[in-house]
């Protein structure tokens, strides 16, 4: 094609046989094309569930979770914490927030939990 | 044959120039930004040039989002303003090597294709993974290396969206085993971003301002604990840096840079010097146009070898490696141990490399060698990689030419390339 065709941008729209859609119908002339999706969405549109799960493909091969145990960090004062409370699962660093650990109401130790994912819900 | 351009399209930085050059022509970031004085969305120059632009608050738009081109047509603007009024080249008699993350969404990959014939129309195009563009530039530069000889090495790429850590035989990427951290430079400017916001001033807006910040300042400790405790005492790790003040100058600076850096000298240390008074926290003065860092410094780059720090779930960087490298064949694992390349903006934080032999050698067994080697210039790496490669006299034949993929079409021009 001469040059001068190509920036006159007269020549017919390209059309390419292996399209379902072709470029001109999908965006028309003098239509912009101000419609892009975000990478969340892209990946939903692209069914990686339906992907053979043996050949590699973008969702796996994400870094695994860490084989190391997680740190234990108190939910009251965010301080390392060694312990436990067996009667509301929360963590805590020493004695003194072990106080306040037991004053809690149901509701207020709930809340806590949901802040690390750790709030079970028997329904 | 045309000539052919070589770009290292990177979801932070753009690098572009000829093929067979040494250096790119030019490196300018992939974004529009608007800064606050203007109306409309601009350009940004290239690096090296000093502009007086001021970017505070600057509004950013970028066609890459987390590493995949998510917006092609402000992929298509910034590019045609870069062949056109930096490289002066004509798209339709050149060929393009172009750079795209390793396992790349298929949808991606086929808008990148109608991008570069449809909307540009080059004449050929090569899809590189630049991972093993590094690859061939090491070798190419050390011929008696244990990498050259054997061809195998492990690069680990932590640029401005993500982190991989990818095996590279024989130019070839070993696709079972690459793994991914989705931490970048991005991640960090946003973490220091929020640290900031959250201890003195308010910087949320502020993205060119604390990356600069975070170029210049933060590091990565080598002993966490014990910098948290200097940290907590002393003043050898604190710096300040201005903020532009918008009359005198309009960038920040670091002040007193040559304190900024003692913390360098702390290793020697070896925390001998446990003063027993507590600083007190001065609260963050709102007058004076400055912020203070402390830990700062060093827990923004420490998120990359413990994630969970971000409530990420994903393994930091030195299991990361080790996953990789046992997802290989157990002849290649100890010359992978022994070649692993570091590569990307990210890997510029001082004593990366110390750290991460010191978390690797417990996790690699005994018998393994490890070796950590950097790039001189971990941004140019892949580019470079990339120039040799085009140079090469096979390049013609490994390209898709625009004829070739008119008939074909995008998946199956794909398959030429072997990733």
């Amino acid at each position: 094609m001469e040059a001068e065709l190509v920036e006159a941008d007269i020549v017919l729209p390209m059309q390419l046989s292996f399209k379902k859609i072709q470029s001109y119908e999908k965006y028309p002339k003098g239509q912009a094309r101000g419609r892009w999706k975000h990478l969340k969405q892209i990946l939903q549109a692209e069914n990686f569930q339906d992907y053979p799960p043996e050949e590699p493909n973008y969702m796996n091969i994400e870094s695994p979770p860490s084989n190391q145990p997680c740190k234990r960090i108190c939910d009251i004062t965010g301080y390392e914490a060694p312990y436990v409370d067996p009667r509301t699962n929360l963590r805590y660093a020493n004695t003194n927030v072990f106080k306040t650990v037991r004053s809690l109401s149901t509701e207020q130790v709930h809340q806590y939990l949901s802040i690390r994912n750790a709030a079970v819900v028997l329904k | 044959m045309s000539n052919i351009v070589v770009l290292d399209n990177g979801g932070g930085l753009i690098k572009a120039g000829q093929g067979g050059e040494r250096d790119p022509v030019a490196v300018i970031p992939n974004c529009l930004y608007r800064p606050l004085s203007s109306k409309k969305f601009l350009h940004p120059s290239p690096l090296d040039t000093n502009t007086d632009i001021d970017l505070t608050s600057a509004a950013v738009r970028r066609p890459i989002d987390r590493g995949y081109l998510i917006n092609p047509e402000l992929q298509r603007d910034i590019w045609s303003h870069l062949f056109t009024s930096i490289l002066h080249i004509n798209p339709t008699s050149s060929s393009l090597l172009l750079t795209e993350a390793p396992m790349a969404i298929p949808s991606v990959q086929r808008t990148t294709d109608e991008l570069v014939f449809e909307d540009l129309g080059f004449s050929s195009l090569y899809v590189a993974n630049p991972q093993s563009l590094v690859h061939l530039y090491e070798a190419s530069r050390q011929p008696d290396s244990i990498l050259s000889q054997t061809q195998c090495s492990l690069v680990v790429d932590c640029g401005f969206s993500f982190t991989h850590a990818v095996p590279v035989v024989h130019n070839f990427t070993i696709n079972h085993a690459i793994k991914r951290i989705d931490l970048g430079g991005k991640a960090f400017t946003n973490y220091l971003k929020e640290l900031v916001s959250y201890r003195s001033i308010n910087v949320m807006d502020e993205t060119f301002l604390m990356d600069d910040a975070k170029e210049k300042l933060c590091f990565v400790s080598l002993d966490l604990l014990r910098d948290l405790r200097v940290a907590r005492n002393q003043n050898v790790i604190k710096a300040t840096y201005v903020l532009p003040d918008g009359l005198t100058h309009t960038k920040g600076y670091v002040k007193d840079s040559e304190a900024a850096n003692r913390y360098l000298s702390l290793g020697e240390q070896q925390g001998s010097t446990n003063v027993g008074f507590v600083g007190q926290r001065k609260k963050a003065d709102m007058n004076k146009n400055e912020i203070d860092l402390t830990n700062e410094r060093f827990l923004v780059p420490e998120t990359l070898f413990q994630p969970a720090d971000l409530g990420m779930n994903q393994a930091g960087l030195a299991e990361c490696i080790v996953r990789a490298v046992s997802a290989c064949h157990s002849y290649l694992q100890p010359v992978l141990y022994q070649s692993i390349i570091l590569t990307g903006g990210s890997t510029l934080f001082p004593q990366l490399k110390e750290r991460l032999k010191g978390e690797l050698r417990p996790l690699v067994p005994d018998h393994f060698d490890v070796k950590i080697t950097t790039q001189e210039d971990p941004i140019l790496g892949v580019w470079r990689g990339g120039s040799l490669l085009a140079s090469s006299p096979d390049f013609e034949s490994m390209c898709v030419t625009k004829a070739e993929y008119e008939e074909l079409g995008s998946v199956r021009c794909r398959r030429r390339f072997f990733h």
